[in-house]
């Protein structure tokens, strides 16, 4: 005779909600590397190009963004320490944003400046709305909101503010509502998404799973909010100097306080795995923790990107940076932490409630670990071999890295699959 | 079996705990027993009430809702015929010292 549960306990997300969006953001990833493929050739134009950006928005919005607004619903109660306040809106953000992201890139892919844009910028626009709103009204009613819980209600709003600026340079194409043309704003546009979303929400993220997942101790919130202050002082800093039209040289102050604040990050990530209580620590873990290291990558190529100014005699340098970012940290962190969480999720429909008629499987049972080792091999060959075609221009190189690449996510889909498809055995 | 749970009954604590010995945080891949989660069984034989006190490695695992179902669900199974009542609690906070020896080993301490 069973009676409820005595006694506080978090309420996981509904799957319902969550899986839509890691199945969105594996077709992404796909599609990504197939028109990646296809254009390899657009390293040899400037990096306002329709099929750079049709591959960029893919990458950003529907492979990152999806993947980590699915892996932020599910981990909202984690984070804010309270429920998903709704799932209503948390579907709304899913079809809102699942229908405006094609949408806006088939635009930038025939260079439709007009409905087709403005149409996918708003659909996407509206679905951020949903989710903020979200976030705001999940966190708000929460009792109380620690370090996480603002790492994740700024990196929203940083985000509304990407997807909005962006709208505002649809409409600027074709009608002059901003003081210069679409072109000049675009740095401030993607470092807003770069940094205030996926940075900070990925450091707030990481910052509250990489020690529960470790089994750590370590906590230090003091160390979490100078991380935050810094982040969000160098995100501020870049767009008033960008904005005031000073010198490129002060980007410096700006990349300085960023590079302060992935380092510290990296420390603390150090520090939890010093004295973590599983001394044997899993594939996906060690790669979460080497794309902290990576983060550090793009910055190496902003630094060679600011000493080898004018930019627009190095466009392929600037696309170098992008790509290390969208390619490098971003995918190197998803790649790790889908199957961290995913195989959780789909464990929890499965076998809830299963555990008393024998032993279950454990969640990384559900996918096929030899995949998931092939799949970083192959990632990591074409993401360096790629990075070789980008600096020296060589299309067989870039055709040779593309073909790794998106072998990658065709192993990532399999296994996506595998996961999600995962029937319960025999107890 | 080298855990000792608080109890005021050791027999049926025992059997309990063979149960629970299959009970899985399915993250850590350690049973609930081994990882000490299980804080007190006490076994009202007036009333056949069995109160299970237990906590979760954090405040807000993700895993918190299935673990203690599952406890409840293999607390019913062995004694179908008492109410389980499953107080959850984090006074005192788990930490590794409750892990058991058998534990540190799987985790490899």
């Amino acid at each position: 005779m069973m009676s409820p549960l005595m006694g506080g306990l978090q309420k996981t997300t509904n799957y319902r909600v969550v899986l839509p969006f890691y199945i969105y953001a594996s077709v992404s990833f796909l599609v990504a590397t197939v028109l990646l493929f296809l254009h390899t050739n657009i390293f040899e134009h400037h990096y306002f190009y329709p099929y750079t950006l049709a591959i960029t928005h893919t990458l950003a919005l529907g492979w990152g963004t999806m993947t980590i607004l699915g892996a932020s619903h599910q981990l909202l109660p984690v984070l804010v320490e309270g429920k998903l306040d709704s799932d209503a809106l948390a579907y709304l953000t899913f079809i809102f944003t699942a229908i405006g992201i094609p949408v806006l890139i088939v635009g930038f892919y025939i260079f439709q400046t007009g409905w087709l844009m403005q149409t996918g910028a708003s659909l996407v626009n509206i679905g951020v709305l949903f989710y903020v709103i979200n976030v705001f009204s999940s966190s708000f009613k929460s009792k109380r909101r620690n370090v996480h819980a603002w790492y994740v209600i700024t990196a929203s709003l940083w985000l509304f503010s990407t997807t909005f600026f962006g709208l505002l340079l649809v409409f600027n194409f074709n009608n002059d509502i901003l003081p210069e043309d679409s072109l000049s704003y675009l740095s401030i546009h993607a470092h807003l998404g770069l940094v205030g979303w996926f940075l900070l929400l990925v450091i707030g993220v990481g910052s509250r799973l990489i020690p529960m997942f470790l089994i750590s101790k370590y906590t230090n919130p003091k160390g979490l909010w100078w991380i935050f202050g810094l982040i969000n002082a160098g995100l501020v800093s870049f767009i008033v100097f960008k904005v005031w039209g000073l010198s490129p040289l002060s980007y410096y102050f700006s990349v300085a306080l960023i590079l302060i604040a992935i380092a510290l990050f990296a420390r603390h990530c150090i520090k939890a795995y010093k004295v973590r209580i599983r001394r044997n620590v899993d594939e996906q873990m060690k790669t979460a923790l080497i794309s902290v290291l990576q983060m550090l990558l793009p910055f190496v190529a902003l630094i060679v990107v600011l000493a080898l100014l004018p930019v627009d005699q190095h466009p392929n340098i600037v696309l170098l940076y992008g790509f290390c970012i969208l390619l490098g940290w971003i995918t190197a962190i998803i790649l790790a932490m889908t199957f961290k969480t995913l195989p959780f999720i789909v464990w929890n429909k499965v076998y809830h409630k299963k555990a008393h008629k024998g032993k279950t499987p454990v969640p990384k049972e559900l996918f096929s670990e030899k995949v998931y080792h092939a799949m970083l091999i192959v990632y990591l060959a074409g993401f360096v071999v790629f990075i070789f075609g980008i600096i020296f221009i060589n299309e067989i190189t870039l055709k040779t890295g593309a073909v790794a690449l998106l072998a990658a996510a065709v192993l990532y889909v399999y296994n996506t699959g595998k996961t999600l498809f995962h029937q319960p055995k025999k107890l | 079996m080298s855990v000792n749970v608080p109890t005021n009954n050791k027999e049926r604590c025992d059997f309990a705990l063979e149960d629970l010995y299959n009970v899985y945080d399915p993250e850590v891949g350690l049973n609930v027993v081994d990882l000490g989660l299980i804080y007190q069984l006490d076994f009202n034989e007036e009333e056949k009430i069995l109160d299970a006190t237990m906590t979760l490695t954090t405040e807000f695992c993700p895993m918190g809702e299935s673990i203690t179902s599952d406890v409840t669900q293999s607390l019913t199974y062995s004694f179908p015929e008492w109410q389980i009542h499953v107080n959850l609690t984090f006074d005192p906070p788990w930490n590794y010292t409750m892990i058991s020896p058998e534990g540190n080993k799987f985790l490899g301490r």
